[in-house]
């Protein structure tokens, strides 16, 4: 197992790509062969993960549901105002 | 001649009737406009303001409805036009020094892919997974907005690049190295949390105002 990586801003940026689901099937095969022999690439996929996994859990914050009704009945007014005038004004 | 010029001015204007536009607007828009308030709400970092963008990008979708192409993804469409709303709001009210930060960062990408980070931050992922919410917000919400904008778009919407380029109006090599470089200085962020944590006898608002 290698602890050292001489290629590894390349490796991270792979990484990403892959995570991001943005790899061909090549590139992601290439790497997996590879993850298991490089340690620091082990590591970085790993954080790279769990970065990725928490910000997609752990930063949503739903629009509450008052606010939620309150632009939607505004919108709604407003669009039907919006198609009430404009026939109107034409 | 003339005839051609009509045919290129209805082409373009696509009047369609309100009654259309609405359901058009119930079926296609409503939908995203849970994801369009977090997204303001992560832009703007404030829930009036959120509340204001959302509103006037969902008019402002109506307004151009004539435009969308049905059976596209409506929601690249308004993320799109919800992004072009903030930045001209952003642009008119930041006559302060968030103005200079904000063109620091789009001028710094205006040569591309030299902008290599330097660093590999020291973090793990186990520090990561032992990490609130509200840690990581705070993270992401002390980025600069072009980093902020291009990791949720990423990260919590999951748009591919070829959309977020679209959206951001960029090349796709642009997302590619904004979004490395955006990751690299959220890493570094929560790199520096942690090892003050490590040490830690501050509380959590004091180490976050550090980061």
């Amino acid at each position: 197992m290698k602890t050292s990586c001489n290629h590894q801003s390349n490796c991270m940026k792979l990484i990403q790509k892959i995570l991001d689901k943005e790899a061909t099937s090549e590139e992601e095969a290439t790497f997996l062969a590879n993850k298991d022999q490089c340690l620091p690439c082990q590591e970085g996929y790993e954080l790279e993960l769990s970065l990725k996994k928490a910000i997609r859990e752990k930063c949503v914050k739903k629009c509450p549901d008052s606010l939620f009704e309150q632009i939607r009945a505004k919108l709604f007014l407003l669009l039907i105002l919006i198609s009430i005038l404009i026939p109107l004004l034409c | 001649m003339i005839n051609k010029q009509h045919m290129e001015v209805q082409a373009e204007e696509k009047v369609i009737p309100p009654e259309k536009s609405r359901k058009i607007f119930e079926k296609e828009f409503m939908p995203h406009l849970d994801a369009m308030y977090n997204f303001a709400l992560r832009l703007t970092n404030d829930e009036d303001d959120a509340n204001d963008l959302v509103q006037d990008s969902c008019l402002k979708a109506y307004r151009f409805i004539g435009s969308f192409e049905p059976g596209t993804y409506a929601k690249a469409w308004l993320f799109r036009i919800l992004k072009n709303n903030f930045i001209n709001d952003y642009r008119k009210k930041s006559r302060g020094p968030s103005k200079v930060e904000f063109e620091w960062v789009e001028q710094s990408y205006a040569g591309e892919d030299d902008a290599e980070p330097a660093f590999q931050a020291d973090l793990r992922a186990e520090s990561v997974n032992e990490m609130m919410g509200d840690e990581i917000t705070a993270a992401i919400q002390a980025l600069p907005v072009d980093f902020r904008m291009i990791i949720i778009l990423c990260d919590l919407e999951e748009f591919s690049y070829e959309e977020m380029a679209k959206i951001l109006n960029i090349p796709i090599g642009t997302v590619r190295s904004r979004l490395h470089r955006a990751r690299a200085v959220l890493k570094e962020k929560l790199a520096n949390y942690a090892k003050k944590r490590g040490y830690g006898s501050d509380t959590l608002s004091d180490e976050l105002e550090l980061i």
